[in-house]
């Protein structure tokens, strides 16, 4: 057994002590938000957020979370309505969406860690965030409107 | 090709004239909450208009496209519209989403349907109103008159909605002309992105029902061919919570050597399944490679008895013998994965008599009749659940992975069992886009004229392998696969014209070849492109030069009415925009280059005419290609929503750009060799160009949008690549030890 806080309120979970933190937030604890790509902490569909880094969920053991805590898409911000989510909308950046959870996340931590990040930096930070739609223009002008840097990328 | 267009509209005006009349406003069954003019859409007191859209939405944003459509011609109040993706049900007739058809083939039939509800409205809400249906005006879903006015709400609750139409009255309807056009064309939110961006969008990985257990299948070692031996639980049985192991009885002969692995979590499933140990008895696809698929394509075209003939004018042999000067190249594309984000997966139960599938599709029509022989029962016993889907890019139109899942339900009774593929289980079942040889020769006579052509092109054929009844007959009576060939049939004048289509007999018994996002025109548009700049070359033309002289608009190309109007000259106009745009002929530096290419899109049926210049450097040290730009000019006529239109070239074209340079793997032993991100290596944010994009405005019939692009890029990067460095690739993917190499040769 498992305790933790997520999205603000303590959680205890059954899974196995090395089951992917990814399945028990979906399965155990029914947030489907957090998405399953690749399992191999290649794509980042799975990022969440443990003591406010970005982390690869399908790697994370659920035991390792113990006693931190633990952010999901769905708590990034309680009305949805982060700067990130906002920006998002206005840039129309999902296509399919289904990676863009973890887009979101990932970008969440970037811009908490640097509030202004050049193109470059974006680029870095983004990396590991695989797009099969191929929406990164998008995602990156988002990144940049939320930054307050304007949408031209 | 047009059946696909003409089958949905025939089926539509078949269901309604079942009812007895082609097109009925009476009120029927459901009136007690409003009105369903016809099945695509319906309002109620309130005024809410809910669109049905049969499409799968899979970041096209098709639902908003087509409830824009509807809600246009209808005036109804956009922010009282809902678009309502439907489950599976006789009532729709063809279900499928693909072909880049969806706007091109609702475009007429959501358009009529808008504007006879309207006709309707008015009608009513003058009765109501106490004036002529002349004096009326409908807009933002009232009707007005003489100051007054009524909602469409308030009509539905007191008018009296009588009105038919037959199916040639329908057809008649006048449409509105553009100025009056109030949501098509304009900028519109997409209504499926907020949920996206809040986790709260579901997908088929996310459905789920009480009581379900987990399956995750062992594969076999090929795709088909491999038999059950034996199964080994004593190590699965020592993963906590694993269930039990069934090999699948599959009638259909859909999943052939699948066991499926149960769990009670997904933990659970994976692992066990990853301890089982299974036994096969596998066919001689088990040692396919690519070498072994690409040779046997060489060998047919080699062949010139095998394949169809799809285009085959008199006097082709007579130009190339009289020629003053021939070109031949061969040109190949590697095995390409779908890679959709979504791994594929289904969640299968029965329940109150029906077997229900629920999971993201593209082709529900074409998976019933699997489901219904792989479970021994009646179609109409089956329904599927329709969700959003993580990528569809063509994985989707091929359902197999829900013969799976029902099966592994009807294994255990009928219980539920959510069945999901890991990424490596995802690769191994792909149905990929199968390795492809061409050949192309092309005659010069008088004055470097170009007198003769042919196009030879063999690969595996989804189409043969999965619709075979999609499949039309060449001119020498043998059948193809359209979506196999496609793009060879240009539009170009090119004298004698031979088109020649083989399957690839290997692949398609070796593996199941898939329709992956711009199918045939995606690689054979490679060849066709690339062979044009080397064309030109020998001939001492400027690429842009030859083939604007080649797009006359003569003869079978000069276009028709109501796709095509225009032909050639189209693409020429695009072509000519595009080099403008990108400043071909102007200066570059070193070891840089511009390539041109163009396209018809996804079929002559229906031409989206999209042209792309692309700006690349090379370093010769190493081969790495850096593309810097890629400029798009895209006629696809009317366009219903301008920034999904947008988003879908510039996802198009860095699929274009990905397929050429970042993507490709290789059957080694009957299975392909790339399982996963650590060596299938699709496009990253960092690789991303300068992307523009300019749409041509127009009023021709709207045509599709979602893959044109993606059949450009990489001849357009391949023609660059030549003209920086001197170096020719004929191979996709390009990498840098086969740049090196060419600049060498």
């Amino acid at each position: 057994m498992t305790t933790f806080r997520l999205n603000g309120r303590s959680v205890t979970v059954q899974a196995p002590e090395d089951a992917p933190l990814l399945w028990t937030l979906r399965d155990e604890l029914g947030l489907t938000g957090t998405k399953f790509g690749c399992g191999i902490a290649q794509c980042g569909a799975c990022t969440v957020h443990v003591n406010g880094e970005a982390v690869r969920a399908c790697v994370t053991p659920t035991g390792a979370v113990a006693g931190t805590a633990v952010t999901t898409i769905e708590g990034l911000d309680p009305d949805g309505r982060h700067p990130l989510q906002q920006a998002w909308i206005e840039a129309q950046a999902p296509q399919c969406g289904y990676c863009q959870s973890g887009q979101i996340m990932q970008a969440a931590a970037l811009l908490k860690a640097n509030p202004h990040p050049s193109d470059t930096e974006i680029e870095a930070a983004m990396e590991g965030n695989l797009c099969r739609c191929m929406a990164y223009i998008r995602i990156k002008r988002a990144i940049r409107l939320a930054a307050g840097q304007g949408a031209k990328a | 090709m047009n059946a696909p267009a003409n089958l949905s509209r025939r089926a539509f005006l078949v269901a309604a004239t079942a009812t007895g009349a082609a097109f009925t406003l009476g009120a029927p069954a459901e009136a007690a909450d409003g009105f369903a003019p016809t099945i695509w859409y319906g309002i109620d007191r309130q005024g809410i208009v809910t669109v049905h859209v049969i499409r799968a939405e899979m970041g096209q944003h098709v639902g908003t496209a087509i409830a824009r459509i509807v809600a246009d011609e209808l005036e109804a109040d956009w922010s009282k519209v809902r678009i309502d993706h439907v489950d599976s049900d006789p009532k729709w007739g063809l279900m499928v989403t693909g072909g880049s058809w969806s706007v091109w083939q609702s475009y007429p039939l959501y358009s009529q349907a808008g504007a006879a509800g309207r006709i309707a409205l008015v009608d009513a809400g003058a009765k109501l109103l106490g004036a002529s249906p002349a004096d009326c005006v409908a807009r933002n879903g009232a009707v007005s008159a003489g100051g007054k006015s009524v909602s469409y709400g308030e009509i539905v609750a007191r008018g009296d909605l009588a009105r038919t139409f037959t199916a040639q009255q329908l057809e008649a309807l006048p449409l509105k002309p553009a100025g009056e056009r109030r949501l098509v064309g304009k900028a519109v939110q997409a209504r499926d992105i907020p949920a996206k961006t809040t986790g709260k969008g579901v997908y088929g990985l996310d459905a789920k029902v009480p009581g379900m257990v987990y399956g995750r299948p062992k594969l076999p070692p090929t795709r088909y061919g491999s038999v059950v031996v034996s199964i080994d639980e004593t190590e699965a049985k020592k993963v906590p919570g694993y269930i039990r192991a069934i090999a699948l009885d599959d009638p259909s002969g859909t999943v052939p050597g699948w066991v499926m692995v149960y769990g009670k979590t997904f933990v659970a499933a994976d692992r066990a399944a990853e301890a089982l140990k299974v036994t096969w008895k596998t066919d001689p696809s088990a040692q396919v490679s690519e070498d072994g698929l690409q040779a046997r394509a060489r060998e047919l075209i080699a062949d010139r008895t095998a394949g169809a003939l799809v285009v085959e004018d008199p006097g082709v042999d007579a130009a190339f013998s009289a020629a003053t000067s021939r070109l031949e190249r061969t040109y190949a594309t590697a095995t390409a994965l779908h890679f959709q984000m979504e791994p594929v997966n289904a969640l299968a139960f029965e329940k109150d008599g029906r077997f229900e599938i629920h999971t993201g599709n593209q082709w529900q029509s074409l998976v019933l009749p699997w489901l219904a022989k792989a479970l021994g029962r009646d179609e109409k016993t089956i329904v599927l659940r329709t969700y959003l889907l993580g990528g569809g890019f063509g994985r989707r139109l091929n359902g197999d992975y829900a013969v799976g899942a029902a099966l592994a339900s009807k294994a255990i009774g009928g219980k539920p069992v959510k069945m999901v593929l890991t990424r490596a289980d995802d690769s191994r079942f792909d149905s990929p886009r199968s390795p492809s040889v061409q050949t192309l020769r092309m005659a010069f006579g008088e004055g470097g004229r170009v007198t003769a052509m042919e196009h030879h092109a063999c690969a595996g054929w989804p189409t043969e392998a999965m619709a075979p009844f999609f499949m039309p007959k060449g001119a020498n009576g043998v059948a193809y696969d359209p979506f196999a060939i496609s793009g060879a049939d240009h539009w170009y004048n090119v004298g004698a014209h031979r088109v020649r289509a083989i399957g690839n007999d290997l692949a398609n018994k070796a593996f199941r070849p898939g329709w992956l996002r711009s199918v045939g025109p995606g690689w054979t548009n490679w060849a066709l492109e690339s062979f044009l700049d080397e064309a030109a070359e020998q001939a001492g033309v400027d690429p842009l030069a030859f083939r604007l002289r080649m797009l006359d608009g003569s003869g079978r190309n000069a276009g028709s009415a109501p796709n095509a109007v225009g032909g050639a000259r189209r693409q020429a106009a695009v072509l000519k925009r595009v080099a403008e745009k990108a400043g071909w002929g102007g200066p570059l530096p070193k070891d840089t280059g511009l390539g041109l290419a163009t396209t018809f899109g996804q079929e002559r049926g229906m031409p989206t005419w999209v042209a792309c210049a692309a700006r690349v450097a090379v370093d010769r040290a190493s081969g790495a290609v850096k593309v810097e730009k890629l400029t798009l000019v895209a006629d696809a006529g009317v366009i219903v929503d301008p920034d999904g239109a947008l988003a879908q070239m510039e996802g198009a074209a860095l699929w274009g750009m990905s397929l050429a340079l970042k993507e490709g793997t290789a059957f080694e032993n009957g299975q392909v060799r790339d399982l996963n991100l650590d060596s299938y290596t699709p496009l990253r944010m960092s690789d991303v160009p300068d992307v523009e994009v300019e749409f041509v405005a127009s009023e021709h019939a709207p045509v599709g949008l979602g893959e044109p692009a993606t059949t450009v890029v990489g001849p357009a990067i391949g023609n660059a690549i030549y003209r920086a460095v001197g170096a020719r690739l004929r191979d996709l993917p390009i990498r840098p030890e086969a740049v090196k190499a060419a600049m060498k040769a």
